[in-house]
């Protein structure tokens, strides 16, 4: 006998119930129950007087695993203080559009990483938090911050407030294969200390299959952030300026930033130390096929942890000033419809960065943080200072920061997409001149400029 | 209210009388609600915001402000939007063709039994259930310029390797092939199933009266894939100009702009630089394209037939 057929059997009672109101009816309250859940359960976190604090971060890299440690250590401090970091990954290129959608819909993270000066926008649009009058509430001693990085998270054109904490600095160094350095019979105690000394470690290193570059002495991609943000440090250095200091003119001295254009073409194409056929740039070192490799501290945890054998050297001064590419990673707190939380969140964010030894000595770069540069196993403690010191006292050195205007992203060396990103592959690519290209550039960067 | 006219069915609902509309059954309508109401919202509702949207200036935080038809005054003179509308022409040429023949190729071959055309129909459908993302970075090794298979193999013959994503030249060609790859899969499936679909009694009596295979193919075999090929190429046309994830994943658009695509720029100005009303109107632009384009060659398919 079937169910349908059976009065008695489980299947039968629903059939006669059923009816249209009382399907509708149903689900109604399925619905209902359904949109009402989640601000039931966030009601019922708040009743039991547990602070959940929601955390977004970009970092995927090998970094990325000491930033979650860091989270951890504040969540087993906490474990019985009623106060949680959840974090969540969002990748780098979509954070920004990520943060301003959950903050149009009253969503937003309380707190989540920023890069310092490409922040405008956000600055302008009310969707990051101006710190100062939070920090002196919740007592984080600013003046433990080094200068540039207080003034590196501030926004001369809004109210030259805070609206970053300090994680860590960070700058772009040459890193060096060791094993290319001793098979060349180079001395890595004197590694190459300006543009004519490099050029000739590159071809001491590089390798040829006939005129084919089959191992790039000067690591190098042909397109992307690398030409690009080499480019932006050797154009610096020969005196070129993306924007004047009180940001109203853009691209000061133009015919530098040519020559700099064409001081990476001959990377290529004369000097033949680099080829434009590495796809992948991190790659192509961690398996030596790159000799010497600008690129930042974010690497140092995946190729200490490969085993390969390299050091990190001082950029050198190729130009005639010495400078390289300035990166402050840092927290940001975002807008809330509960004020409320802004305490709490400072408060999560003041702990993780007086306990940022770890992140600074093993994660990241230098730390902002004076009494923690100060320690004496600020030297010894995370990866050997071979590799690490460079990251640490070339910060002196680390003077090509963001342009802080709301067209900052714009105006960025290290990109790979962004408007001189694209504009400079014309010139990689030699489909564009130099000076097409700094045209180009100056045009939309003043616009730019005076957007403000 | 029910009348005293009316009279109840078996399930005691009211049945409409002769002459009388029926009565709405609203549970149908909730069951299709389930799919319809989550479409209008997600689907076509974004859709018309976006028309809105492209005639503004709008960073997704505060109103939108209206700019009229500035965002197409804007991507008029913009040099990446021209860029970007060449590459897809260029990517329609190479891969839309690319996947129909191929596919037909691959069909033909495998509508015949041999041994493991089974496998063979498998490994040919395999690439099209793969993610882009999966595809696009295997290309990305089987095509580097020093270390990828295909070079080696190019190299073994005495050739010199060919810069195949990283040169302005050939990314283009390479995202192609990839692409062609990944898109081979669907319209081999739908020919194949058009081929399985003729007559055999037609290719039998065609055999006896004394037609070869070319002739076979010529009068017998495309006469009947005619609506099948027209749905491929269509439907590899629309694919086609919507390109993204190879190009994101093999090139990001690059070197120089020469593998960009029209989704891959309006992901840039949308994702990367903000620009929500510049990048509706990209994606409106790129509607229209993909709408002349679909019905002009539904139509030449017409004519030719």
């Amino acid at each position: 006998m079937t169910g349908i057929n059976n009065p008695g059997s489980r299947r039968r009672k629903p059939d006669s119930d059923l009816s249209r109101r009382s399907v509708l009816r149903g689900s109604a309250a399925a619905a209902g129950a359904a949109v009402s859940a989640p601000f039931l359960g966030a009601t019922r976190a708040y009743a039991s007087g547990h602070t959940e604090i929601i955390h977004w971060s970009w970092l995927a890299a090998s970094d990325g695993e000491v930033w979650a440690q860091m989270i951890d250590n504040f969540n087993e401090a906490h474990a019985d203080k009623g106060v949680q970091i959840k974090m969540e990954l969002v990748p780098e290129e979509q954070y920004v559009t990520k943060v301003l959608a959950a903050t149009a819909t009253g969503r937003a993270p309380d707190f989540g990483w920023g890069t310092a000066g490409k922040g405008a926008a956000l600055a302008r649009d009310g969707v990051t938090v101006p710190l100062d009058d939070l920090i002196d509430e919740v007592g984080l001693d600013i003046a433990d911050f080094s200068d540039l990085s207080v003034t590196a998270a501030r926004y001369p054109k809004y109210d030259n407030a805070m609206f970053m904490i300090p994680m860590d600095l960070m700058s772009l160094q040459p890193e060096i294969n060791l094993d290319h350095v001793a098979e060349a019979g180079l001395d890595p105690n004197s590694p190459p200390a300006t543009g004519d000394e490099l050029i000739e470690w590159g071809k001491a290193m590089t390798r040829r299959d006939g005129d084919t570059v089959t191992r790039s002495g000067i690591l190098m991609t042909g397109s992307g952030v690398q030409p690009t943000v080499t480019w932006g440090i050797v154009a610096e250095q020969m005196g070129f300026r993306r924007a004047s200091d009180d940001l109203s003119m853009a691209a000061v001295n133009p015919d530098a930033g040519i020559a700099a254009m064409e001081w990476v073409l001959d990377l290529f194409d004369k000097h033949k130390v680099s080829t434009r056929d590495v796809t992948d740039r991190y790659k192509a070192f961690g398996t030596g096929n790159g000799s010497i490799f600008w690129t930042g501290p974010w690497t140092l945890n995946g190729y200490v942890g490969q085993g390969l054998n390299f050091m990190t050297s001082n950029f050198p001064n190729i130009g005639g000033e010495l400078k390289t590419y300035f990166e402050m990673g840092g927290l940001e707190l975002y807008k809330q419809s509960d004020e409320g939380r802004y305490k709490a969140t400072l408060d999560a964010v003041k702990w993780i960065s007086d306990n940022s030894f770890l992140w600074t000595t093993v994660g990241r770069g230098a730390s902002p943080r004076k009494s923690i540069l100060e320690r004496p196993d600020y030297k010894t403690a995370g990866h050997p200072w071979s590799v690490r010191g460079a990251f640490v006292e070339g910060m002196e050195f680390a003077t090509i920061p963001e342009i802080p205007v709301v067209a900052g992203p714009e105006f960025t060396i290290y990109s790979g997409g962004n408007y001189l990103a694209r504009t400079l592959e014309g010139v990689w690519a030699r489909t564009k001149t130099p000076a097409e290209a700094m045209s180009e550039l100056q045009a939309r960067w003043q616009e730019g400029l005076d957007e403000g | 209210m029910a009348t005293s006219a009316q009279t109840l069915g078996s399930d005691g609902t009211p049945e409409a009388l002769p002459g009388e509309r029926p009565p709405l059954e609203w549970v149908g309508y909730l069951f299709v609600a389930l799919f319809a109401v989550p479409f209008l919202i997600f689907n076509v509702a974004p859709v018309f915001f976006g028309a809105y949207v492209a005639f503004t200036e709008w960073s997704i935080i505060g109103t939108p402000e209206w700019v009229g038809l500035g965002n197409y005054d804007d991507a008029i003179s913009d040099e990446w939007v021209w860029v970007a509308f060449r590459n897809v022409l260029f990517y329609a040429l190479i891969i839309v063709p690319g996947v129909t023949v191929l596919g037909l190729l691959f069909a033909l071959f495998v509508n015949k039994s041999y041994p493991l055309s089974g496998l063979a129909r498998t490994l040919f459908f395999a690439p099209h259930v793969v993610s882009a993302t999966v595809i696009g970075l295997v290309w990305v090794y089987l095509l580097d310029t020093q270390y990828g298979l295909l070079n080696a193999v190019i190299g073994a013959l005495g050739a010199p390797s060919i810069p195949w994503l990283t040169s302005s030249d050939y990314a283009l060609v390479g995202v192609s092939m990839a692409s062609i790859w990944w898109d081979l899969g669907l319209a081999f499936v739908l020919l194949l199933a058009a081929l399985q679909d003729i007559p055999r009694d037609l290719i039998e009596a065609s055999t006896v009266d004394g037609a070869g295979p070319v002739n076979r193919l010529r009068f017998i075999v495309l006469p009947h894939l005619r609506p099948v090929l027209s749905m491929v190429i269509t439907l590899q046309m629309i694919s086609t100009l919507r390109i993204f994830s190879q190009v994101y994943v093999m090139t990001n658009g690059g070197p120089a702009g020469s593998s960009s695509s029209p989704i891959h720029y309006i992901y840039t100005v949308a994702i990367v630089r903000n620009l929500y009303g510049y990048a509706s109107a990209l994606a409106i632009m790129l509607f229209l394209v993909i709408l002349v384009a679909t019905i002009v060659q539904r139509f030449a398919v017409r004519e030719m037939a």
